[in-house]
């Protein structure tokens, strides 16, 4: 039984790291970061199989961040983990960091580099039919944002995924229904989004991206034998800072002294509540 | 008379052999399998074969997912379709991570691209891959150097690329000589008066051209250079030193293939008079590989024209 408590906690303390690292660091993507960092923690916490001290190990499940520019919560992760030191998080964007602005696999903990969007789904049917070839039971889970679902080729990989039954291929959709450019359904409408999955011969399913008791149930997955899934995680873009939800200013803008004053207290405010 | 041997059943023969003994090995198509004369591979090996039907970014990305677990995947189609339309999922996702991706261009060249026209004719590959770091870039020089590339690049970890042909590719050396990634060899040496620098299935011509010089007592050098990346600067600048007159003959364009190579070589450390014999910045006509090559700047006279050239200014003449 997973720990939702625990869930949270790290939640808020991944999200502290975030705000600080994009403060000190003056740059990154604060609001696809904190849309998503409900799902990473489940995944990093509860739901893959991994090992922080052997980040190589190779029965290891695979995790690819195919919306790179959300990779401050990433590192955070790592850090608590154990797979990089937690003072190597002050690096973030420095000259010589490992902690650039979009995954390496330089970083132990990071399968491949990503962040020119559109393209991880790919890389992770790759690794999908890798486990199947050499039949290991790794499981793969891509992260995508939903405002790259408007590259063609992830629905060649959405085309290769049931076509090749990758059940151990688990897509997640950050659905936080904005981009840089404003709102998904404004730029390039995406819905029918499930409907689409579902035409693609994928079993897609539907949860809450920001509630710890529907997320844990990534675990069970796959549910269908023989299909690969994709959940669409319907979220809030800067989730957890009050006045960057729902904002699409804050896809990348970079907090001031008192914007990041404000938005420390809310999340320590939080963090002392637990 | 020109005997024929087929570059892109040699590559097959070749892959098929590695995967017999190495069963890392994976063969990735884009509903390619036909046109690199993969049925064989696909009978023997069929749980190591896998198409993605006409999706080559998906290919190559997905060949990244398959390295980064291990496997030796080995993306093969036409060369355009690997180096134009999955140029970015090649650096990004392939060159950038530095994984285990060889990749097989089909139809490198405008001869290669006989009879199917500019969009199946690729003569920009090497120019593109060459400007991405870390690519392994060999340009065989006929069937048999294809299938002895192909086992030098799958024993090098990291992302590498060959360029093979139409299927119908001219034999340009004899089938006994070996191929050492990375070096670069004198085909024929007549002498010091100017060095012809070639690859592919541009060499038959260079040798021809070399020939008809000896003939009229112009002395040349053909230095065959398969290996476009990593280039072995120190070996052609000692030629250049010695001939001090060069000339490139490649089926690519003039821009960014062998042509450039040698021309970045001279420009910094042998400034000695170059002319570049390939295709001159234009989109070719479509016919019989032979023709066109005539057609565009390729044929033996211009090569001996050319050889002319580089030797008058070398001279102090005016070329
Ligand atoms: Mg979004």
């Amino acid at each position: 039984m997973a720990n939702l408590k625990l869930l949270a906690e790290k939640a808020v303390q991944t999200r502290i790291a975030i705000l600080q690292m994009i403060y000190q660091g003056k740059g990154g993507h604060i609001g696809g970061a904190l849309s998503c960092t409900d799902i990473l923690v489940t995944l990093y916490y509860t739901v893959m199989r991994i090992d922080p001290k052997n980040p190589g190990w190779e029965g290891r499940d695979r995790f690819v961040l195919s919306k790179g520019h959300s990779v401050e919560g990433l590192y955070a992760i790592l850090a608590d983990l154990g797979f990089i030191p937690r003072a190597e998080l002050d690096s973030y964007r420095g000259f010589g960091s490992r902690l650039i602005g979009h995954p390496s696999n330089k970083v132990p903990g990071i399968e491949v580099n990503t962040g020119a969007l559109g393209h991880g789904l790919s890389v992770g049917v790759g690794m999908a039919l890798a486990g199947k070839m050499d039949q290991k039971d790794h499981k793969v889970y891509v992260l995508m944002g939903d405002g790259e679902l408007a590259e063609g080729s992830v629905w060649e990989a959405a085309m290769a995924g049931s076509h090749y039954k990758l059940d151990n291929l688990i897509g997640i959709v950050d659905r936080n229904r904005l981009q840089i450019g404003g709102s998904t359904e404004d730029v390039m409408a995406l819905e029918d989004l499930k409907a689409k999955w579902q035409a693609f011969g994928w079993e897609a399913l539907e949860v809450d991206g920001h509630d710890f008791n529907s997320l844990v149930e990534l675990a069970k997955l796959p549910i269908v034998p023989g299909k690969p899934h994709m959940i669409i995680a319907n979220t809030i873009k800067g989730k957890g800072i009050s006045f960057m939800e729902n904002e699409v200013g804050w896809h990348h803008r970079v907090p001031n002294e008192e914007e990041y004053a404000q938005a420390l207290q809310e999340l320590e405010l939080r963090m002392g509540a637990f | 008379m020109i005997k024929y041997a087929s570059t892109r059943a040699a590559f097959i023969d070749s892959l098929t052999e590695l995967a017999g003994s190495n069963p890392k090995t994976v063969l990735v198509c884009a509903d390619s399998a036909k046109v690199i004369w993969a049925d064989g591979f696909k009978e023997r090996f069929p749980e190591r074969f896998i198409d993605v039907g006409i999706a080559e970014q998906n290919a190559v990305a997905c060949a990244a997912g398959l390295a980064s677990c291990g496997l030796i995947p080995f993306v093969a189609t036409y060369a355009g379709f690997i180096t134009m339309r999955a140029c970015e999922q090649v650096r990004t996702f392939v060159a950038y991570p530095n994984l285990n991706v060889k990749m097989v261009g089909a139809n490198g060249g405008i001869g290669a691209g006989e009879r199917e026209g500019v969009t199946h004719q690729f003569f920009e590959d090497l120019g593109i891959l060459r400007a991405i770091p870390g690519i392994t870039i060999v340009v065989p020089a006929d069937a048999s150097q294809v299938g002895k590339a192909v086992k030098a690049v799958a024993n090098i970890p990291g992302p590498a690329y060959v360029r093979i042909g139409s299927g119908r590719d001219p034999v340009a050396l004899d089938a006994d000589l070996p191929f050492e990634l990375g070096k670069t060899r004198v085909l024929k040496a007549f002498g010091d008066d100017v060095a012809i620098f070639t690859n592919g299935h541009a060499i038959p011509r260079a040798l021809a051209g070399a020939e008809e010089l000896s003939k009229a007592g112009i002395k040349a050098t053909v230095v065959e250079v398969h290996t476009l990346k990593p280039l072995e600067t120190e070996a052609i600048a000692e030629i250049l030193a010695k001939t001090g007159a060069a000339v490139t003959v490649e089926d690519h364009s003039i821009i960014g293939g062998l042509g450039s190579a040698i021309a970045e070589v001279i420009a910094e450390q042998v400034p000695v008079p170059l002319a570049r014999i390939g295709l001159r910045d234009r989109f070719p006509e479509s016919g019989p590989a032979e023709q066109l090559m005539d057609a565009y700047g390729l044929s033996v006279g211009d090569i001996t024209a050319a050889c002319r050239q580089v030797l008058a200014r070398k001279e102090g003449r005016h070329g």
